[in-house]
């Protein structure tokens, strides 16, 4: 009986998303009440804060061309990791050289920090990231133009 | 190592992410090849209705634009299902799954029809929620574990907390809530049929690896 009331509810499709939205309340409740959790002070990949660093908060040390020391998970696969995560353009060496508040656009345009992270250690993430957004503009691109086909 | 899958045959290694292959992932993964072969080679099917009172009957066409639209997307879904399965990353397997959220919205959008585009809207919001409890749980992983690795969170000296893994759980089933919309929508049969069934394929996928993900870590 009950099993039936359960699947009446479920078979209207209106209805899962109130569903899975009081499955996610519920959830949230649960962990509310776990907390606290344990930190975990060896972490990958740290980066400190370095204050007077033009670079900052993406300043992961190093001159350009020597390795950096970057903690990674498994280093033995990625060997080449630290060389260029300190190289800088000549435009980018030049703003960074003459002021201290320009760290996010030298990260942010072509030819600033290239974060090793995210190019050599954890490379796949950095691929499948933009293929989630390819396909979501491919299904947007598809809905906004279905009229005209 | 805890090793529910079976023995890891292959590593293939992309910097820290090591997608590994045990006799469950491969299994898993080889079907997921295998019905993205069919989905590539298999041509829509056309609907025929009978006129009631007489001898006509109707036979729905797909436009070419909607079959390439959809098979497109089923080829994306199986190949993010084939990523989802082996990989060995908590991270990248959420980024996997919520390709696969993402596309299973696509092949079930491309419908036209008022009917079912409804329930694609209220799968799409679905699997929108879905993200934040599993990128939340990758995130617990890492800040209580330190490391973002399977295999080394199968060696079984780091614990992840009863949370995390409930958190990862309940984000898997948003995105993998797909059946109940393509069923209630009727579309295993409807036009442009085989490529729904890629959907409940990759549901039924990605929850088959969440479950060996929870056991191993």
């Amino acid at each position: 009986m009950i099993i039936q009331k359960i699947s009446r509810v479920l078979s209207n499709f209106d209805n899962i998303l109130p569903v899975f939205a009081a499955a996610c309340a519920a959830m949230s409740l649960f962990v509310l009440l776990t907390l606290p959790l344990p930190y975990s002070e060896d972490q990958l990949y740290p980066k400190e804060i370095v204050p007077g660093s033009s670079l900052n908060p993406y300043d992961r040390g190093g001159p350009p061309f020597t390795q950096a020391a970057i903690h990674s998970q498994y280093p033995e696969n990625s060997p080449t990791a630290g060389y260029v995560t300190a190289y800088l353009t000549p435009l980018s060496l030049f703003l960074s050289e003459h002021t201290l508040y320009m760290g996010t656009t030298i990260v942010a345009h072509p030819g600033g920090i290239l974060d090793e992270i995210l190019y050599n250690t954890r490379g796949l993430d950095t691929v499948v990231e933009p293929t989630i957004l390819f396909v979501a503009f491919a299904i947007a691109a598809y809905l906004f133009r279905k009229r005209e086909a | 190592m805890n090793e529910i899958g079976g023995a890891p045959l292959f590593f293939l290694e992309f910097g820290d992410i090591v997608i590994y292959f045990t006799p469950f992932t491969l299994t898993l993964f080889l079907l997921a090849l295998v019905f993205s072969v069919f989905v590539l080679v298999s041509r829509p099917e056309r609907q025929l209705e009978i006129a009631f009172g007489g001898d006509a009957y109707y036979a729905k066409e797909i436009s070419l634009s909607e079959l390439r639209f959809r098979r497109f997307m089923s080829i994306a879904c199986g190949l993010a299902c084939m990523g989802a399965m082996v990989t060995g990353d908590v991270f990248d397997f959420t980024l996997f799954v919520s390709l696969v959220g993402i596309c299973n919205v696509g092949i079930v959008a491309a419908v036209r029809s008022r009917h079912v585009q409804n329930a694609a809207y209220q799968y799409g919001l679905v699997a929108l929620a879905g993200t934040v409890p599993m990128f939340a749980a990758a995130g617990m992983v890492a800040a209580t574990t330190g490391t973002l690795s399977m295999l080394e969170l199968a060696k079984g000296a780091l614990t992840v907390p009863l949370a995390a893994q409930a958190l990862l759980v309940l984000g898997v089933m948003g995105e993998g809530m797909a059946p109940f919309y393509a069923a209630k929508a009727e579309m295993f049969r409807a036009p442009g049929a085989p490529y729904v069934i890629m959907c409940s394929l990759s549901s039924l996928l990605i929850f088959l690896r969440v479950t060996e993900v929870i056991l191993l870590i």
